[in-house]
């Protein structure tokens, strides 16, 4: 009996020992998750407006869970003092300059606390410090914004508007975008500029080489662009046209003398010329000289007229006596 | 003054079990105590009653998880169904489901018992014995109670909670780290300390009227099966009772 009842004592003791730790295993799970146990420190905040927060609210680093908000008092109407417990470990990691947003756990969550990671270097953080706030676009200033862009997408819309009915009630316009034949002669102009194109590219190589050519002193342009010696030859040669010149002159000097001694001689009566412009008897030979020979050509004339007579050659005569007779009858038939 | 007879009765227990609650605090705390009573008493209550709690605790936390799946995926927040079934079980379902079961089981067997010590007029051999009756039987099994009920329900929520992460892997599939981090996640003290504060409540509740109902116990065996069915009612009853009263308070009190 007393055996059995000491069991059942050992048992009820494990029952009862069993449910008080769950007790405490759920009190302290709980209570750590509000920084209830292990060390702490306080940074502060100050916001115009919490939008909602209030004590027990998580705190984030960077997105990974430091703390809870302690307090949140109204210290005058357009600012509000929010006091954080942080975890002491985070000492190491958040600097001065580091800021503090509102926002919220999910789409319809808990409103909750954001430290964004501020500058590198800053000092570190110290009990008590104010963190500064960063600012986040609200809700109504989003608004805000979105109704102004609503209404330069109104005036746009509307000139897109003006603008495709201009454009449709353009009939040239329409006549080019339906004539079914463009198309083609767009694609054949297209393939003519690409060959002129080409010949052009074609003709700029030649170019090219062309110059290179010059430049290089190759063909007729070259040699006379870069050959030196030409150039003393053409000096040569303008010195010899120089000196024909000189020459010249002499030589008309030499004729003028001669001229003058020709007119000399003839005012005296000396030569040939002189002879021929003076001497009397002599012309009396040339004209006999004439006649004899205008005597000779009449012989001659008649010779030729007993010639065409003469049987051998007669034929010949008669046949173009009667070619001649044919023209002037078709001559006087197309008359 | 003349009040109709159900009125009349329904004061007339009522002031007499204000009485006897009344005698419970006269003479519960002042020596001599029945110790090993006690301890016998709460292995009986408490350790006896773990089956029966423990089952119920499962299924209830089970259930309550696969019902409320359908209506959290219909808001698209199929992921809070831990922390959801969590702060159920832990704020109202367990303290109050543990607190009927144990109504049902230990308020019945404490009136029959009780009952059927009176009507065998044990009661008045013990007090002519030179024993206290009321101390031996009444302060221990009240105690007991008591202390026992919010063993139990602490028990039985963690059973409840085992029961709803099964209940969640049913359909999906959560570690039970995670599972567990949620939960506590969602809890906070205000969450627990009303829960169990309320339990021993529950417990003393459940005691007090299964020993009156049977303490009171008249008219032979008939008297003792009714005393242990109205002990079942009226603390069942008692036990809804004394819930809305605490979530008024806690409401008062502002640690909601």
């Amino acid at each position: 009996m007393m055996a059995k009842r000491l069991i059942n004592n050992v048992k009820l003791g494990v029952f009862v020992i069993a449910g008080l730790l769950l007790l405490i295993l759920a009190l302290y799970m709980i209570g750590r998750d509000s920084n209830l146990f292990g060390k702490n420190f306080e940074l502060k905040v100050q916001f115009e407006n919490v939008q909602g927060l209030t004590a027990g609210n998580n705190i984030r680093y960077a997105g990974i869970q430091v703390g809870t908000v302690k307090k949140v008092k109204i210290v005058s109407d357009t600012l509000i003092e929010v006091t954080m417990l942080i975890d002491e470990k985070m000492k190491a990691f958040i600097h001065q300059t580091d800021l503090v947003s509102i926002s919220t756990d999910g789409l319809m969550g808990n409103k909750l606390l954001n430290i964004t990671p501020g500058k590198d270097g800053s000092p570190l953080v110290k009990e008590g410090d104010i963190l500064q706030v960063k600012k986040v676009a609200s809700t109504e200033d989003m608004m805000e914004t979105l109704n102004r862009t609503n209404n330069n997408i109104a005036v746009i819309s509307d000139d897109i508007k003006r603008t495709v009915q201009r454009i449709n009630n353009s009939e040239a316009l329409w006549k080019i975008l339906e004539e079914p034949t463009l198309p083609a002669y767009l694609k054949e102009s297209m393939a003519h500029i690409r060959e002129a194109a080409g010949k052009a590219a074609d003709m700029a190589n030649d170019l090219s080489a062309i110059v290179n050519d010059v430049k290089n002193g190759k063909g007729s342009l070259g040699a006379i662009l870069t050959d030196t010696s030409i150039a003393k030859n053409l000096d040569q040669a303008v010195v010899k046209i120089r000196s024909v010149g000189d020459h010249a002159n002499e030589l008309a000097e030499e004729l003028s003398a001669m001229t003058q001694g020709v007119k000399n001689d003839i005012n005296n009566g000396k030569g040939t010329v002189n002879a021929l412009l003076k001497d009397s008897l002599m012309a009396m030979k040339l004209q006999s000289s004439l006649t004899n020979i205008e005597q000779a050509t009449a012989a001659f004339n008649e010779n030729m007229e007993a010639l065409k007579h003469n049987f051998l050659l007669r034929g010949y005569f008669r046949k173009l006596e009667k070619q001649k007779k044919k023209d002037e009858a078709a001559a006087s038939v197309k008359k | 003054m003349a009040l109709p007879k159900t009125w009349q009765s329904f004061l007339d227990e009522t002031g007499d079990m204000s009485r006897f609650t009344g005698r419970f605090f006269a003479q519960g705390f002042k020596p001599r105590y029945e110790f090993s009573e006690f301890i016998h008493q709460c292995f009986i209550i408490g350790f006896k009653s773990l089956p029966l709690i423990g089952l119920t605790g499962f299924i209830m936390g089970l259930v309550l998880t696969m019902q409320l799946r359908p209506s959290l995926i219909d808001y698209g927040v199929e992921s809070q169904l831990p922390a959801m079934v969590g702060i159920a079980i832990v704020r109202e379902i367990g303290p109050v489901v543990t607190a009927l079961i144990f109504a049902g089981k230990i308020g019945s067997s404490i009136g029959a018992e009780l009952g059927s010590m009176k009507v065998t007029e044990q009661i008045d051999a013990m007090e002519v014995s030179g024993t206290n009756p009321f101390k031996y039987l009444v302060v221990t099994r009240v105690l007991a109670a008591t202390v026992m009920l919010p063993v139990l329900v602490i028990l039985s929520d963690a059973i409840s909670l085992y029961g709803s992460y099964l209940g969640v892997n049913i359909r999906a599939t959560t570690s039970f780290q995670l599972f567990f981090k949620q939960v506590f996640d969602a809890l906070s003290f205000s969450d627990v300390w009303p829960a169990v504060i309320k339990t021993f409540f529950f417990g003393f509740a459940v005691g007090m009227v299964g020993c009156y109902k049977g303490y009171n116990s008249r008219k032979g065996t008939e008297g003792v099966g009714r005393s242990a069915n109205s002990a079942v009612v009226v603390s069942s009853l008692l036990v809804f009772i004394i819930d809305l009263v605490v979530v008024q308070v806690t409401d008062l009190l502002g640690i909601n």
